[in-house]
């Protein structure tokens, strides 16, 4: 503080004129201060220009009831203060002796708030807040009027310009709130600590925070009160050094930080948070999930534990560091279905901007759907946004699920990622899958070699063929897409030939009575829906070559019954029910699938006719199945499958 | 040669006209899912258009415009909701170029879907054009 | 016309047509429009909320 002049004038009328030429300080200056004290014992204090912070006011008054100058001991009472911007007067009572320069200073706000302060000789400031309204603040600094704040402040305040501060105090009912509202707090109540020091050109300090009411969103995080904070660093030439910050924080053993503010700009130069034992079933929902998936945050699982490390440098990602403890993750199907999983998962996982990383974990499992997946080690080698696997085999059943030059992009946005690399399956027994999927039993083995395996965010391509060899031939995909993999549209097209499958083993399998012979199988344009099919162009007609060709009369009800009402055995039903098999020379059944409509078929494909055959009899005795309605319904259709494998279907046969 | 481009110009208004009579396919059982989907998740958004916390953006999405009007504890549920939206939307626009055998009308039919939500998007809602946030 | 510059014409010609077709392949507007137009009232469900005003006015006709 510097008290520049004192010039002393007594007027002729009788009125004491005592002008002050600049009072200097950083939180405040005076310019041409000018006490008059008019008879009557009141006083009145003209300042020519003010400025409280960074806020300036020109010609200030304020009139004191009374007021007095009594050797260098200026006093007034009862004043009061109009400020253009604040809303209401201020009433200031002040005793200030400018050759000792000690006083005091009484402020009190119409709403009950007060600021009592003593200027002791030493130079330091004592002053105790009571009610102090934080939505006042934007009048005083109009840089805060965007953040809206508000609450009450009570707090005790000790400050010597060159020795030391100590701030003491509660925050109740805190609140802020930016325009956007992207970060807000409310119903805050905060214990504040700060103790400073000046160590030669540099003040030294600790501090506490206790939050004890309230919440916050910083979007996109929403935090609840209970971290509690513990720091201490200086503050050197306009640098806020917070040198260790420690944290705690539900579900973190320990969370420790260091920053670098910037007090010009209000911008944090470096910051590094290191984390020690975050159980990641609590952080993994609050503070993972909003920026991983925010989409899929409700169905997103997390378990085990998390340490690690994050430095920013000008509010640019520079290093992250994850070290995982038999963690899990599992993503549940966008149908409430099971998803997909992995876990325990453990190992370390570093990025560096700019720098090429490698990480290794070990996966002790997952889950894919029904299937359950072994134990593999992962290895990866991350630049930047971009990820290359190394060779990766995922233990399936009895086979394995290999992938081969797996790179994975993140592109610029969060929606532009892309994936591609090649896929061998190494022989799966049909016997383990379908036990596993819960599908009837079947004997075979399923393998497949997909070169072309490529993934963006709306669809994953599988250039390459399947194969399952099962009923003594084989199924053969080709063109196998899983489309929008992560939404509700999720659905999956594929073709699919089969060539001379085991009709006896087949119809066994199904329970669909009993046929021997062969079949060769055309699917086109298989589009399926969670699993149900929804659009397709397939064709099964009789294998060419020469083998036995009976069926059962079961068979020929069950067939018949497929077809609907309007299929017939083309036999008198007495003499059906002589025999229990019949010879067939040929079983063809097309079926077109389009919203929801199956347009049949049968051997000859003259989609024309009325009336359509099913199977040509041949030998003794023989019959005709001939369909006559050649649209179903798809619904209609799967249902009377499934009546007729569980053994209930009525024949229908006239 | 000069002839060339004019007979292009012909062809190609001939073809013009051919496709212009054509439909857009829209009723693949995946759109009827996304459908769905959006159809629930609209009214929990609705509210958020009418208080202009959530708006439409110009590029077919929907974006958070102001959310202070939201209690604190759900602004973290309004951005989940907004993204679930926009995963479904875009996945509305590629399923629909791929429906009718176009994938690389992704764009087109973003495009599209873009001005309609705007243009008849209710009044008081807020919208994206021209870059700035527009109350309808 | 001499038969060679007849063959160049039609050479030009097939070129030209076969530049044509892959212009062909282009974004149906209107189409889409109309389609995302139903798609909005499905998603927005904009005909019940315009039968909900509708109501009141039928009421008035009542007296």
């Amino acid at each position: 503080m510097a008290l520049l002049s004192l010039p002393l004038t007594a007027s002729a009328l009788g009125t004491l004129v005592f002008a002050v030429g600049r009072v200097e300080h950083p939180a405040f200056a005076l310019q041409g201060l000018q006490f008059d004290f008019p008879a009557g014992g009141r006083a009145r204090l003209s300042i020519a220009r003010l400025r409280v912070v960074d806020r300036h006011w020109r010609n200030v008054r304020l009139d004191c009831a009374h007021g007095s100058l009594d050797g260098a001991t200026v006093r007034c009472e009862g004043g009061v203060l109009r400020l253009a911007g604040l809303p209401h007067p201020l009433q200031i009572s002040f005793q200030l002796d400018l050759a000792a320069r000690a006083g005091t200073l009484g402020i009190a706000m119409p709403d009950g708030a007060r600021l009592n302060a003593r200027l002791l000789t030493d130079g330091s400031v004592q002053a105790t807040v009571t009610g102090f309204d934080l939505g006042v603040l934007p009048a005083w600094l109009p840089r805060l009027k965007a953040w809206s704040p508000g609450g009450r402040f009570d707090g005790e305040l000790k400050w010597h310009p060159t020795r030391m501060f100590e701030l003491k105090g509660r925050l109740a009912g805190g609140a802020f709130g930016s325009e956007d509202g992207l970060r807000a707090a409310e119903k805050v109540a905060l214990d504040v600590r700060v103790d400073a020091a000046l160590k030669s050109d540099r003040w030294e300090w600790t501090a506490e925070l206790g939050w004890r009411d309230g919440a916050t969103y910083l979007h996109p995080f929403f935090i609840e009160a209970g971290p509690s904070l513990r720091a201490h660093g200086q503050v050197q030439q306009g640098v806020l050094d917070i040198r260790e910050a420690s944290v705690t924080l539900e579900g973190v053993e320990q969370l420790a930080a260091s920053a670098l503010l910037n007090l010009h700009t209000g911008q944090f130069d470096r910051v590094a948070v290191a984390l020690a034992g975050a159980d990641l079933a609590v952080v993994g929902p609050r503070w993972l999930a909003p920026i991983m998936a925010p989409a899929a945050g409700g169905r997103l699982r997390f378990a085990g534990r998390v340490s690690g490390a994050l430095e920013f440098e000008h509010g640019r990602l520079r290093l992250l560091d994850a070290v995982f403890d038999e963690a899990g993750f599992s993503l549940v199907g966008g149908d409430g279905g099971p998803g997909l999983a992995f876990g325990p998962l453990s190992g370390y996982v570093p990025w560096r901007d700019g720098l090429p990383t490698r990480g290794a974990l070990r996966v002790g499992g997952g889950r894919w759907q029904k299937l359950a997946l072994g134990a593999f080690d992962l290895g990866v080698d991350i630049d930047d946004r971009r990820i290359r696997f190394d060779r990766l085999r995922i233990p399936l059943l009895d086979g394995a699920l290999v992938f081969d030059g797996l790179v994975l992009d993140g592109g610029d946005t969060d929606t532009d990622w892309t994936g591609k690399g090649s896929l061998v399956i190494e022989p799966l027994s049909m016997h383990l899958l379908t036990e596993a999927l819960d599908l009837p039993s079947m004997s075979g083995v399923l393998s497949g070699s997909i070169p072309g395996l490529r993934a963006s965010p709306g669809e994953v391509v599988f250039d390459g063929t399947t194969v399952v060899s099962v009923f003594d031939g084989y199924l053969r995909a080709t063109g196998l897409r899983v489309l929008e993999p992560f939404g509700v549209g999720s659905h999956l097209t594929a073709d699919i030939e089969a060539h001379h499958l085991d009709l006896a083993q087949l119809t066994e399998t199904f329970s669909f009575g009993s046929i021997t012979g062969f079949v060769d199988a055309d699917v086109r344009g298989l589009e399926l829906v969670r699993w149900r099919p929804t659009g397709f162009d397939a064709k099964v007609s009789s294998s060419e070559g020469r083998y036995p060709r009976r069926i059962s009369q079961r068979a020929v009800q069950n067939i018949s019954s497929l077809g609907g009402p309007g299929a017939i055995a083309a036999i008198q039903r007495s003499l059906l029910g002589f025999f229990d098999t019949f010879g067939y020379r040929e079983i063809g059944l097309g079926c077109v699938l389009k919203a929801g409509v199956c347009e049949m078929s049968g051997i000859d494909g003259n989609a024309e006719a009325e009336r359509f055959v099913i199977v040509s009899g041949g030998g003794i005795p023989a019959l005709d199945v001939i369909g006559y309605n050649r649209r179903v319904d798809w619904r209609e259709l799967v249902e009377r499958l499934q009546r007729v494998i569980a053994g209930n279907a009525a024949a229908e046969v006239r | 040669m000069k002839l060339a481009p004019l007979i292009c110009a012909v062809l190609l208004s001939a073809s013009l006209s051919v496709a212009a009579q054509g439909n857009l396919e829209v009723d693949s059982p995946a759109i009827g899912a996304l459908k769905q989907s959006m159809h629930q998740r609209h009214s929990q958004l609705a509210p958020l258009y009418q208080s202009g916390a959530v708006g439409l953006a110009g590029d077919g999405t929907v974006a958070l415009h102001s959310a202070g009007s939201v209690p604190l504890a759900q602004r973290g549920q309004v951005n989940a909701l907004i993204a679930a939206e926009n995963a479904d939307r875009r996945a509305l626009y590629r399923e629909i170029a791929r429906a009718n055998g176009h994938p690389e009308w992704e764009s087109d039919v973003r495009n599209t879907f873009a001005q309609r939500w705007v243009q008849r998007a209710q009044s008081g809602w807020w919208v994206q054009q021209g870059g700035g946030w527009v109350q309808k | 016309m001499s038969p060679s510059l007849r063959k160049l014409f039609l050479g030009a010609l097939v070129l030209t047509t076969s530049a044509c077709v892959t212009i062909n392949i282009y974004f149906p507007a209107a189409a889409a429009e109309k389609a995302a137009d139903r798609i909005i009232d499905e998603v927005w469900q904009l005909r019940e909320g315009a039968a909900a005003p509708a109501q009141p006015s039928a009421e008035d006709k009542k007296p």
